[in-house]
């Protein structure tokens, strides 16, 4: 390498439309080698609409890449999530019609009101004494999770998933 | 034939998602999104998250953190961001509240010792490989490598800040650079040092073609 000239651009003058121009090929290049999951926004839309409840994000424990390919795939596949006061597993199975089947486990063991955020009105359910659940069908697309106190005289926080594409 | 090599960087055909100059209304427009986001409306918040995530998901990816884990660190601010909304009044502290909070959040989450990928994108098997295409658009890869290699012999420093510039409105450069960490004039309004050592690089690696079309 040789020593730059001495009528390189210098650090001390105004950005110019070279520099914006640069600027432009580096976004281009780290949208084509790292880019953001076009569906990333949507889901965050879907978790504000949450965002006036009194809420505990559960964290998914599973592998993350396997929450897109539960699309259009046939296996079942189980999906963990942890918040600091509750485990949920659930389990994705596909209808032959087109929809998935979700049974879940609640850990601690516990009655609780379960609703299932969709693309079409919301599920709801609730959990028996052991903690289990199922949406027998649930349409594809994202979906969210929402577990709340089983009712209103009940307490303790909702916790919510994060968004799942089934 | 060989003309084709001094094809500039910037002006080949085919181009998207260049730099352009932001539309001057653009900090009107983000601080009247903020307001109505901060009277409750759901469209004007979801708004914010559309246009900004992109530059949100750079700043954690820079980190190191896997995609997974990038996506949950975006999830978190963004709902912490609506605590703060309060604070908040224009574009540059929008921004620079946003990249702030995700790097924070970011490295957090890698300390907390959960499932990483090491923080070397940096390399020419990442880009994606250049598939049957056009003499042109061969061209646009042979500058995007070369680019790509340029840029991989900045420091981290300047890698981490122009990647993450490259993606952040204009007007908030110097917000973006200030969240960073990293010192006044590093870039916006000026240039800075890690913009002038990259185009000294680019100058020499292409035995000043770059330079003369520019």
């Amino acid at each position: 390498m040789t020593l730059p000239d001495a009528d390189l651009p210098s650090a001390d003058e105004p950005l110019d439309d070279s520099d914006f121009g640069l600027l432009g090929e580096i976004r281009d290049m780290f949208a084509a080698a790292d880019p953001m999951p076009a569906e990333l926004p949507d889901r965050i839309r879907f978790l504000l609409a949450f965002r006036d409840l009194e809420i505990e994000v559960a964290r998914l424990t599973a592998e993350p890449g396997e929450l897109v390919a539960a699309r259009g795939t046939e296996q079942s596949r189980t999906i963990t999530f942890d918040s600091t006061t509750l485990t949920i597993m659930i389990r994705i199975d596909a209808n032959k019609d087109g929809t998935v089947r979700v049974d879940g486990w609640l850990a601690p063991a516990q009655r609780r009101e379960i609703e299932m955020k969709c693309a079409a009105d919301p599920l709801s359910v609730t959990s028996d004494e052991q903690g289990r659940f199922a949406f027998p069908r649930v349409p594809r697309g994202t979906a969210q999770l929402v577990v709340r106190p089983a009712g209103p005289e009940e307490t303790g926080r909702s916790v919510v998933t994060p968004a799942l594409i089934f | 034939m060989d003309d084709r090599r001094t094809v500039p960087l910037m002006t080949g055909p085919g181009r998207t998602g260049a730099v352009r100059p932001d539309r001057p209304d653009r900090g009107t427009r983000i601080a009247s999104l903020v307001g109505a986001a901060r009277q409750g409306s759901e469209d004007a918040l979801g708004q914010i998250v559309t246009e900004l995530s992109p530059l949100l998901w750079q700043v954690a990816r820079a980190t190191g953190l896997s995609a997974g884990d990038a996506e949950d660190v975006l999830q978190t601010v963004w709902l912490r961001l609506v605590a703060h909304l309060d604070g908040i009044h224009d574009s540059a502290a929008l921004t620079g509240w946003l990249v702030t909070t995700t790097r924070r959040e970011a490295w957090r989450v890698r300390a907390a010792g959960r499932k990483q990928v090491p923080a070397d994108h940096e390399t020419l098997d990442e880009l994606p490989a250049a598939g049957p295409g056009s003499e042109e658009q061969v061209i646009v890869d042979d500058e995007r490598r070369m680019l790509w290699a340029a840029i991989g012999r900045l420091s981290a420093r300047c890698q981490e800040l122009l990647r993450i510039i490259a993606f952040a409105p204009r007007p908030d450069y110097t917000a973006v650079a200030d969240a960073l960490g990293m010192p006044v004039g590093s870039i916006g309004p000026t240039r800075g040092r890690c913009l002038a050592k990259l185009r000294a690089l680019l100058a020499d690696e292409t035995g000043g073609a770059w330079r003369d079309a520019s």
